[in-house]
């Protein structure tokens, strides 16, 4: 079955948009280090997605840096999303900075899919956003469809673009000749170990398709569907479906009437976001659970909220089956923080307090793959997980963790935390061979952050140690952070410690010693580049 | 003093140790052996407050998180996760809220209600009203309160470390082996006192009487006490 005429919005460099960075200055946004989002004069100088922070400075030194803000993208895509919504009641946000629309029966309504395709784009273009549109069967080859005109926009005069249309049936031809990495951008942003998993799987897959000889989407449509399914797996057959110009996963039909949305009503009404999207959590866990019990998935989830004056909202987001309960109660979230950061005269903004709340699948689609881990998933306590949650929609995903025991020399390095609900294998094993890790007891404090110190001599010199790992004199004082010094009673040390000497970047020559004082109490000290800190006490 | 401790040795062989889970649904959770001349074990609803963030406070939550409980640390960013593990902790149970920041007695109180043995360090000094809540609402949640770093008010039993020594450091060479602390817990009736290997050289927590610090060290020479 070939896929539903689609209109994409796509608004480039969304992330840098959102935190209000100007396109003509170079801006990026950056999480864990890494670039996630540049605007185009930064690209321009070099910086590049996926670049560390480090080397994105090197190449552009002027370069303006924001942290990441989900939330604060999602909250200022909603005035896009409004304006598509304009034009047809059923947007889908596949993301932040993208939403997806049926163009079929709008299109005639419109005057024709090109006539639509450029109201959408002055409409978008209006509120001072830069925004690219496609249209063509299916939200993937639209997308490309989009992403393809900001190169023309940007080569003529600006503002004179128009959108691309793929006309209907040429879709699989349109989407021959492009490179075939390119099915990584059907994919939402994966926040599950499940999708992550997944995400894993194609780049494997197109890695090894390159190797082979295949480099284009129109080669890889051009193998039998049966021998890519037997061969690379189901996610392979989904990425083949898309390269095909058809519909990723077949739709599931299913007897007429059964309504798989989960609703609760909320009574009293509910004033604050935090509570809606405590709810909501444990209704994405129905709803998963009530998905999963029939052996579909939904390719987009619908949120609806209706406030006491009887008002709904409603807004779709893309899901694909790889949002986490979690992830689809984040979305509520921002939905939410949007609804009600509309402008004040706006009828369309959320007031009052919520009475109901309902999570709808829409397209729902038979689960072709994915299975939870066989062992390693520890059962926990209904009542903890809820508590954790809860604890977590007060303070954050990340603030409540759970220990991972990882390799590591020192004692804050062999301790990951991982956050409540995430799944992190640790990078390097906790068993094996990890010489000159530190014997035990291990100490009962470890500083999130290395303390700083002074060890002097006898005669109150500070001590150092040479590059033959010898003292320059018994220790004799410690002064730990701005405390006054106390009496060394007995020490070891140095431990020498090469790390990372493989890597350039994380090469570190160290030393450890171990100090017993006269207050009872014992340190573990670090001596690195002549400084001294302590990296834990033993009491 | 060193009597006390092997009369806890010969109470420790009358009753078996580790009581299982058994014990988790009584109203008292378990503790370690080694402790339990100080306390018999944690009551449920109970206040305990241990003078600092540390060994004692891990090794105090050890035996009911070897026993199934469910633990939290709440505001203990420093809290040494691999000594814990070694006194008995178990970390397949145990949930960690580093920052709880200003909303932490509503941390504290959503998690007494679901798990066993929670263990605070306050980020700020807590306010009167703020104590006598979270003391009443452990009372009737039957969740275990272990305050650390803080003088808590509605503590039932007080613990601290008196005096501790480390052993197996010469000058320039050995490595850490063993703290033998003396610890005191002060409630209603008369404060108990016992010596502790706080931790011993495995990481784990038992009773230091004298023949004990004999096996482990035979060639350093220790100050022992008394």
């Amino acid at each position: 079955m070939s896929s539903a005429r689609t209109l994409v919005a796509w608004c480039p460099d969304w992330p840098v948009v959102a935190v209000g960075a100007d396109a003509g200055t170079p801006a990026a946004v950056v999480s864990g280090g890494r670039v996630t989002a540049c605007t185009a004069a930064a690209r321009k100088a070099g910086v590049r997605r996926g670049q560390r922070l480090r080397d994105a400075q090197r190449h552009c030194p002027a370069l303006d840096v924001h942290a990441e803000d989900p939330q604060g993208e999602a909250r200022h895509f909603e005035q896009v999303a409004a304006v598509v919504e304009s034009f047809c009641p059923r947007v889908e946000v596949v993301r932040p900075g993208w939403c997806a629309v049926p163009a079929r029966g709008p299109s005639r309504y419109f005057g024709g899919e090109q006539a639509m395709a450029d109201l959408v784009r002055g409409a978008v273009t209006a509120l001072g956003v830069d925004c690219a549109v496609g249209v063509a069967d299916g939200v993937f080859a639209a997308t490309l469809a989009a992403r393809q005109e900001p190169a023309g926009a940007v080569a003529g005069t600006a503002g004179a673009g128009t959108g691309v249309v793929v006309p209907p049936g040429a879709t699989a031809g349109f989407l021959a000749p492009h490179p075939i990495s390119t099915l990584g951008v059907a994919q939402v942003r994966p926040d599950t170990a499940a999708a992550r998993a997944e995400v894993d799987a194609l780049v494997e897959v197109v890695g090894l398709l390159v190797r082979l000889g295949i480099r284009t989407l129109g080669e890889f449509a051009a193998l039998p569907a049966g021998d890519v399914l037997t061969r690379f797996g189901t996610v392979a057959a989904v990425a083949h479906r898309l390269a095909g110009g058809l519909e990723p996963r077949p739709p599931a039909t299913r007897p007429p009437g059964e309504d798989l949305a989960a609703s609760t009503t909320l009574d009293p009404p509910v004033e604050q976001s935090e509570s809606v999207v405590f709810a909501a959590k444990s209704l994405a866990d129905r709803l998963h659970a009530d998905l999963a019990a029939r052996g579909l998935a939904c390719v987009r989830v619908e949120i609806e909220v209706a406030t006491e004056d009887g008002r709904r909202h409603s807004r779709l987001w893309r899901h694909d089956g790889l949002l986490s309960s979690r992830a689809v109660a984040e979305r509520v979230r921002w939905q939410l923080d949007a609804w009600r950061t509309s402008e004040p005269g706006d009828t369309d903004a959320l007031v009052g307090g919520v009475v109901l709340l309902r999570l709808a699948p829409d397209q729902v689609v038979a689960d072709a793959g994915r299975q939870l881990a066989l062992w390693g998933q520890s059962m926990v306590d209904d009542r903890v997980e809820r508590a954790a949650t809860r604890v977590q929609t007060m303070l954050g995903h990340s603030a409540v963790t759970r220990p991972v025991l990882a390799g590591g020399r020192g004692p804050g390095e062999q301790v990951l935390r991982v956050p409540w609900g995430d799944r992190i294998e640790p990078r390097l094993p906790a068993d094996g061979p990890w010489p000159g890790r530190v014997p035990d007891p291990a100490p009962a404090v470890v500083p999130p952050s290395p303390l700083p110190a002074v060890v002097t001599d006898a005669r109150g010199r500070v001590v150092s140690v040479s590059g033959r790992s010898e003292v320059s004199s018994p220790p004799a004082w410690i002064a730990v952070a701005d405390g006054s010094p106390v009496a060394v009673t007995g020490w070891t040390g140095p431990w020498p410690t090469l790390e990372h000497w493989w890597d350039t970047v994380l090469a570190r020559r160290r030393a450890r010693f171990q100090m017993a004082t006269a207050d009872g109490r014992a340190w573990l000290l670090l001596v690195d580049r002549g400084r001294w800190l302590v990296e834990a006490a033993y009491d | 003093m060193f009597d006390s401790g092997s009369m806890t040795d010969l109470a420790l062989r009358d009753s078996p140790a580790g009581s299982g889970s058994a014990g988790l649904e009584a109203g008292l959770l378990p503790v370690l052996p080694a402790l339990r001349s100080l306390l018999p074990g944690l009551r449920r609803g109970q206040v305990v407050s241990v003078d600092e963030v540390g060994a004692l406070a891990t090794a105090l939550v050890a035996g009911a998180s070897e026993g199934g409980a469910w633990c939290a640390a709440v505001g203990l960013p420093e809290c040494g996760v691999l000594a814990a593990a070694g006194s008995g902790v178990s970390l397949d149970r145990l949930i960690l809220i580093d920052e709880p920041g200003e909303r932490w007695a509503e941390v504290v109180a959503v998690l007494l209600g679901a798990v066993e043995v929670v263990v605070l360090r306050p980020p700020v000094r807590p306010s009167v009203t703020e104590v006598r809540r979270l003391t009443a609402f452990a009372r009737r949640h039957g969740g275990v309160l272990v305050v650390a770093g803080v003088p808590w008010e509605g503590a039932q039993v007080r613990l601290r470390v008196v005096s501790s020594e480390w052993t197996g450091l010469g000058d320039g060479h050995g490595h850490l082996r063993g703290r033998r602390a003396q610890v005191v817990a002060e409630g209603k009736g008369r404060p108990r006192a016992e010596w502790l290997w706080l931790p011993g050289p495995g990481g784990e927590v038992t009773v230091a009487g004298i023949t004990a610090v004999d096996d482990l060290e035979p060639t350093v020479e220790l100050s022992v006490a008394g």
